[in-house]
């Protein structure tokens, strides 16, 4: 007896959903998933760059990085470095990024967010090397950056050192980082503001709600997923930082004040070669962004929004 | 009789398979051969080089080869990263500290002799002048021949000097301690901002400018018996407090962050007066601003000491040599050697094109390099200097220096504390090897 199958609608959606999915997942597993897995191997060996052969060694390398101060280059002054710049750049972006999405939003006329959107999104456009290498021109002590530093404080001819001093060289490569990628995190809040019905807002001033009390207890609220779906994308983006602190050590600036973790990692391991150890501080770098993200999903745990 | 007869039909059997084995080894021969060249950028030297591509591969029609061209520094990461990939180019050169790691590893191939047109080590040796092909001689056979050997002296732009009273024939500066009075009436200021500098360093390349500044006050680099790191801790400490008053935070003469000397120095725009550089300088001031370069109002002085050297060095010489990967097939190696040879047979055009130095005795003792202007200082120079530190962990300790001189200079941090942790870092990097 021939028995025949029945398939729900669900599963037949889920069966053409997997399919679909399947190129991302193969592009996910051979670009993403396959260099982690051979980075967590090689940072159990001693491999360097033009040997022909290398050795399992345990966790040597993450003792040394622990332990040892890596030719100068101590991880945990990476670690210092890393935190300080996401803590200084992707709060302030955030914070920033929603309230120029929120002031947005008022503006009536579409050409006018349209001119607002395209003019914050641009410089996310350049790439992170021509963005890194403008901005270095600007903080040249006679660029345009201590130029107006000097009629701000109404100084003359004070250089206020925006790449040798190195409190200023953080703030400076923050400054990049904010400038290139503002523009993006205000987009997303656009779109997670769109999705607001206006008939919650038109309600809201029937009742008599100030703007003030409309975003804090409308908007908000409502935008609560989008939130944090930017507060993990922004902080994960700034842990991974390279280029600009790359370009500024390229031109002249210290390296130690901004040795965030990936240039360690590119120093460690391209420039000397100790791709063993280099992986073993990305393996570092991964738990981090793990623990960090999972912190972030504990605490602001985010209820689906329905509206 | 009979069994002549039988010997002689059979070597006559033979005949054909002989020359059968003949065609096919000349066919072996003409089989395609594709040479990946790997160099660095510099305008002068491709026009040459790709016309001496084109000659080669017009006489030898199965050969292919393809350049790539990028700046010295990325070069260094691209030839590392596709050797650490398994695929690294057939030839390329780099700067000897960072192609010594890849004879030690084995990844470059020894020198084919006969293709390159020489019968052993010693003829090669002997071919070029005394210890220049020593960085690439590794257990009796060489490894590496030179594209340039680079030694940097002090170029000067008399109008400056003549802009600030003084009088670049006799005033230049003899001795560090010259150097910072005469930079300090050089450099013009708008505030504490520098809008023209006297002199300022070659900064990232310690190695080759800085060390023979320790050296010249009685420390060292590295032991002779390469086990202990930063000797000498007066010399190092008075060094690194030199490079500190040298820093914004001392007398602010120059700094790491302001554009390099050397390629403000050809505009001619008043905002350098001396920087540290090469022979090749030349052609690129005439390249880049021919009126400059034939105005005369440029020369070199040597490399100074300071008053009270205990040893007179002048800057370290540095080569980027020609290599061949030991990874291509005997076939490939052997037409990139005859490659190599072939352009560097024209070392006396590189010289008068280019003015890239190629140490062959021939070339050095010849009329061609006495005639260049200032060749004399260069070879003076090179004579009191030697080979930079060429090492496994050459990079890192470059790197090292690199963190002390921002450390005094930017970060105020004193030259004893620096030169601790230097020490430290560079006997870690060592005890490491």
């Amino acid at each position: 007896m021939n028995k025949q199958r029945h398939y729900s609608i669900e599963r037949k959606q889920a069966k053409w959903g997997f399919l679909f999915t399947v190129p991302c997942l193969v592009f996910f597993a051979l670009f993403s998933f396959y260099p982690i897995i051979n980075a967590f191997v090689t940072s159990f060996t001693n491999r360097q760059a033009i040997a022909r052969t290398s050795r399992f060694i345990g966790f040597e390398n993450y003792v040394y990085l622990f332990t040892k101060d890596n030719g100068g280059f101590s991880l945990g002054n990476s670690i210092r470095a890393t935190l300080t710049f996401t803590l200084g750049t992707f709060i302030p972006m955030v914070v920033i990024s929603l309230l120029l999405a929120a002031l947005m939003m008022q503006l009536r006329r579409p050409s006018h967010r349209g001119f607002f959107e395209i003019s914050f999104y641009m410089p996310a456009v350049l790439s992170s090397v021509v963005a890194a290498s403008i901005w270095m021109i600007l903080f040249d002590p006679r660029g345009l950056v201590n130029q107006f530093s000097n009629w701000l404080f109404m100084t003359s001819g004070k250089d206020f050192k925006w790449l040798t001093n190195d409190t200023m060289l953080q703030w400076s490569t923050m400054i990049v980082y904010f400038w290139k990628y503002i523009g993006y995190f205000v987009i997303l809040f656009l779109t997670g503001l769109a999705s607001i019905p206006s008939t919650i807002y038109e309600a809201a001033i029937v009742d008599g709600s100030s703007r003030w009390h409309t975003f804090w207890r409308i908007t908000l609220p409502l935008l609560k997923p989008t939130v944090v779906l930017v507060s993990i994308m922004a902080m994960l983006q700034c842990l991974k930082t390279f280029s600009t602190q790359y370009m500024f050590v390229q031109n002249g600036a210290a390296r130690q004040p901004i040795d965030v973790i990936t240039m360690n990692i590119y120093f460690t391991g391209v420039r000397n070669g100790k791709l063993g150890r280099a992986s073993a501080m990305s393996i570092v770098l991964f738990v981090i962004m793990l623990l960090l993200t999972y912190l972030q999903f504990a605490t602001t745990k985010s209820d689906d929004v329905e509206y | 009789m009979k069994k002549g007869l039988i010997l002689l039909l059979s070597l006559l059997l033979l005949v054909p398979a002989v020359f059968a084995q003949g065609s096919k080894e000349a066919e072996e021969d003409n089989a395609p051969v594709t040479i990946e060249f790997w160099t660095h950028e510099d305008v002068n030297r491709q026009q040459l080089e790709d016309r001496y591509i084109q000659e080669f591969e017009t006489a030898h029609p199965n050969v292919t080869v393809n350049v790539t061209r990028q700046s010295a520094e990325k070069m260094i990461e691209l030839v590392q990263t596709s050797f650490a990939a398994g695929k690294g180019p057939t030839m390329f050169n780099l700067s000897v500290n960072d192609e010594y790691p890849y004879i030690v590893a084995g990844r470059v191939a020894p020198m084919d002799y006969a293709a390159a047109g020489y019968k052993d080590a010693k003829d090669v040796i002997s071919k070029y002048m005394d210890n220049t092909l020593a960085p690439v001689t590794y257990k009796g056979e060489v490894y590496g021949l030179p594209l340039e050997l680079t030694n940097w002296s002090i170029y000067i732009n008399k109008k400056v000097f003549r802009d600030a009273g003084l009088d670049p024939e006799k005033d230049y500066p003899k001795t560090w301690e010259d150097m910072v009075t005469i930079s300090q009436k050089l450099v013009k200021r708008d505030g504490d901002v520098l809008t023209r500098r006297g002199y300022d360093f070659r900064y990232k390349y310690y190695l080759e400018n800085c060390v023979p500044m320790v050296e010249q006050l009685g420390g060292q680099l590295i032991s002779d018996d390469g086990k202990e790191a930063i000797i000498g801790k007066d010399a190092w400490v008075k060094w690194l407090t030199y490079m500190q008053q040298w820093g914004p935070n001392g007398l602010n003469l120059g700094s790491p962050t302001y554009t390099a000397a050397r390629k403000l120095f050809n505009k001619d725009n008043n905002d350098i007066a001396m920087c540290s550089t090469g022979l090749y300088q030349e052609a690129r001031i005439k390249a880049d601003n021919p009126k400059f370069y034939e105005s005369g109002e440029w020369m070199v002085v040597p490399y100074p000491t300071f008053k009270d050297a205990k040893k007179d060095v002048a800057a370290c010489f540095y080569g980027h040599y020609y290599m061949v990967n030991a990874d291509a097939d005997k076939k490939t190696q052997k037409a990139a050697w005859q490659l190599i040879s072939y352009m560097l047979s024209h070392g006396e055009e590189y010289l008068e094109t280019t003015q890239v130095i190629q140490p062959t005795k021939t070339l050095m003792e010849g009329e061609t390099f006495k005639n260049m202007p200032y060749s004399k200082v260069f070879k003076d120079d090179m004579a009191r200097g030697h080979m930079v530190y060429y090492g496994a962990a050459s990079t890192a300790i470059q790197a090292a220096l690199d963190t002390a001189i921002k450390q005094v200079m930017l970060q105020n941090v004193s030259a004893e504390d620096a030169y601790t942790e230097l020490k430290a870092t560079c006997q870690e990097l060592i005890d490491e090897q």
